[in-house]
């Protein structure tokens, strides 16, 4: 499996979602976590459902029926996401004299590994 | 102040345009005819001591919330101590201290308001009073008489919704809708679910209308993605959008989805173990 590019946007959903990582949380919820809109936000958490880092499900019915409006799609950080994403934010912390701050080539990253 | 009256007035309707302490009292005589109207006077006085200085967010002193509820639970024909509670239901958010009120105005109407500060008001109340209460009223239970003022602080703060922020308002309006509303007409008080329906269900109208124009855009976004993948995030974000409380925030909401699509389709299209460059 790949790697996202950590851009600042992606490092900003992947630290509101690992401040609890075992709670799920839906799309909306993550834009005013993350403090981003709406368009960022959805194609950063395909990207992070993609490779592997989050899973994504449907809320339970009875949950929704009972508030009365349409299902949500929950994502939650799975064990091996939550240990990449957490050694991925600390290499961009590492790096962040670089002239472009919030994201790191594979290059540096694998050479900030290793050292 | 000019006052906008969108719904059509109920039996209970009338007290809530000018209550004043006489006005409760009367009402309180007319079904109690020997109550002691300075046990009412008392609280009254209590209540304008405690809430001096505070306003509601219509501009109103405070105490003309406390007159409204105590003037609705009148009109429910509850006896004179259920009224006194009513009067001052909000007094424990204030500088007065704990004993103060079993002191000055007693144990019974004391306790009536720890207990509707506690209350959790359900839409399908266990002790099965049913319609009991509308004939009982003047000598109501325990429970009865706690869920009359919760419904009565309902009430006003819904007919005066319009000065809540938006936000609340539709989470208000569905708790009413939900919960408060059945939870009145279980026990007997179905003017008051009736009128608590029509007030929550008039903020949730327009919300829904509006609302069905930004689904149908999401809708067409969706084509934009991998076919087999539409109807998940076409559901997502109706979801989420249904989540948004101002049209405003939907617009946005829908913007930024339309603004962000091209880049999710092109997610969408990626081999997972492509690196993104």
């Amino acid at each position: 499996m790949g790697a996202p590019r950590m851009t600042l946007q992606t490092q900003l959903v992947l630290r509101a979602l690992l401040e609890d990582p075992a709670r799920l949380r839906y799309g909306l919820e993550l834009c005013e976590l993350a403090g981003l809109p709406s368009g960022t936000i959805y194609p950063i958490l395909a990207r992070l459902e993609q490779v592997g880092w989050l899973e994504s499900s449907w809320e339970d019915s009875a949950v929704h029926e009972a508030e009365g409006r349409p299902r949500r799609r929950f994502y939650g950080v799975t064990q091996d996401g939550a240990e990449a994403a957490r050694e991925a934010l600390a290499r961009t912390y590492r790096s962040r004299k670089q002239p472009l701050p919030g994201w790191v080539s594979a290059h540096q990253a694998t050479g900030g590994g290793a050292s | 102040m000019k006052r906008q009256r969108r719904f059509p007035p109920s039996s209970t309707a009338r007290t809530d345009l000018a209550p004043t302490l006489e006005g409760v009292i009367a009402a309180v005589r007319s079904y109690h005819p020997d109550s002691d109207a300075g046990l009412l006077e008392r609280a009254y006085a209590e209540a304008s001591i405690w809430h001096a200085g505070q306003r509601r967010r219509s501009g109103d002193p405070y105490i003309t919330h406390c007159l409204a509820v105590a003037a609705i639970v009148a009109e429910l024909r509850m006896p004179p101590p259920v009224v006194c509670a009513a009067l001052l239901h909000d007094v424990e958010d204030t500088a007065c201290p704990p004993q103060r009120i079993a002191g000055q105005i007693g144990q019974e109407v004391a306790d009536l308001t720890a207990a509707v500060r506690t209350a959790v008001v359900s839409a399908h109340p266990q002790n099965g009073e049913g319609a009991m209460l509308a004939s009982d009223a003047a000598a109501p239970s325990w429970e009865t008489a706690v869920l009359a003022i919760r419904l009565a602080d309902r009430l006003h703060n819904m007919r005066t919704i319009a000065f809540m922020d938006p936000a609340r308002r539709l989470l208000k309006a569905r708790e009413t809708l939900d919960v408060f509303a059945p939870a009145a007409c279980a026990v007997g008080l179905e003017s008051v679910g009736r009128e608590l329906q029509d007030l929550a269900s008039a903020v949730l109208q327009p919300a829904v209308s509006s609302y069905a124009v930004t689904t149908r855009i999401l809708a067409v976004l969706t084509l934009l993605l991998p076919s087999q993948r539409r109807v998940r995030w076409q559901e997502e974000w109706s979801a989420d959008l249904a989540t948004l409380t101002t049209r405003r925030a939907r617009t946005r909401f829908t913007l930024h989805v339309l603004l962000g699509a091209p880049r999710l389709s092109m997610t969408l299209r990626r081999p997972a173990s492509q690196e993104q460059r």
